[in-house]
C-alpha cells in the first residue's frame, strides 16, 4: 500500500514479519498500520500491514504482525458500494486527527466461508478507518439499518 | 460479578477515565451516561457482539478462497 513519505528523515527501518500466506516478509517500519483498539475480538493485536493479494484484483490481506496466522481479507468499500458513507465524516476525521478527508482510507473486511468464495460478504457495519498520514486507525461501528454485517458482494 | 446498586443521579467510575452515571430509571428502562476515551470501545451487547462474531468468522478466510475470488474478478 502506498504511505505518505516521511520528508527529511532517515529511512525507515526494515522488519522482517512473518505471514500467514506470504510466508516471511519484510515491513518498512512507515508501512505499519496501528489500531486502537483492536479490531473487535482481536483487540489485543493492534499493529498491521496491508498486503496485495494480486495486482489485477483490488483485494488486499490486513495481515496482523502481532500474531502472524492472524490476517484479514479486505477491500476498498467503493467497489461495493460507490455511496459508502459509514457515519458522520466530520466526526470520523475528529477521532482519526485527521486534517482532511484525502487523508482517510476506507476498507471493509470480507468473510468468504470455506470452499465457497461465491457466498462472500462484506461487513459493512464493522468498517476499518485508517488516518494514512499517521498510519493510526481502528474499526468503527456504524448502526444504519442499510449497512449489514453480512452484505452480499456477489449474486446467490 | 460484581454488584453495585445505585439511585438515579448517581454513578460509578471504572478505573480513573471511565465514569457511567444512571440518568433515568423509567419503568423496564434505563437510561445511562457514559464517559470514556475515545480508545475505549463502548456498544450495546448485541451491536458488540455482531461485530466481533463477524470478525471472528472474517479471520478464518482461507487464501484458496481469496484466489478464486480474484480470478472472478479479473474476468469480470
Amino acid at each position: 500500500m502506498a504511505s505518505t513519505p516521511q520528508t527529511a528523515s532517515p529511512s525507515p527501518a526494515v522488519l522482517p514479519a512473518k505471514t500467514r500466506n506470504f510466508g516471511s516478509i519484510e515491513v518498512r517500519s512507515d508501512q505499519i498500520i496501528s489500531l486502537e483498539p483492536g479490531l473487535l475480538g482481536f483487540t489485543q493485536y493492534h499493529r498491521y500491514v496491508l498486503i496485495e493479494h494480486h495486482q489485477e484484483a483490488p483485494f488486499l490481506w490486513l495481515q496482523c504482525l502481532d500474531k502472524s496466522d492472524l490476517a484479514f481479507v479486505v477491500i476498498d468499500p467503493r467497489y461495493l458500494l460507490s455511496d459508502y458513507q459509514p457515519g458522520s465524516p466530520a466526526q470520523i476525521m475528529l477521532d482519526l486527527g485527521a486534517e482532511s478527508p484525502e487523508d482517510l482510507k476506507f476498507l471493509v473486511i470480507l468473510t468468504i466461508p470455506p470452499g465457497k468464495p461465491q457466498d462472500m460478504t462484506a461487513n459493512l457495519m464493522g468498517p476499518v478507518v485508517i488516518n494514512l498520514r499517521t498510519r493510526q486507525g481502528r474499526q468503527l461501528v456504524v448502526e444504519a439499518p442499510h449497512y449489514s454485517h453480512k452484505h452480499r458482494v456477489l449474486p446467490g | 460479578m460484581l454488584i453495585l446498586t445505585r439511585k438515579s443521579g448517581e454513578g460509578l467510575f471504572i478505573g480513573d477515565d471511565i465514569r457511567i452515571t444512571i440518568l433515568e430509571i423509567r419503568g423496564k428502562q434505563i437510561r445511562l451516561g457514559i464517559e470514556a476515551p475515545t480508545t475505549v470501545v463502548v456498544l450495546r451487547e448485541e451491536i458488540y457482539r455482531r461485530i466481533q462474531e463477524e470478525n471472528l468468522q472474517a479471520a478464518g478466510t482461507r487464501d484458496i478462497d481469496v484466489t478464486e475470488i480474484a480470478q472472478l474478478w479479473r474476468q469480470e
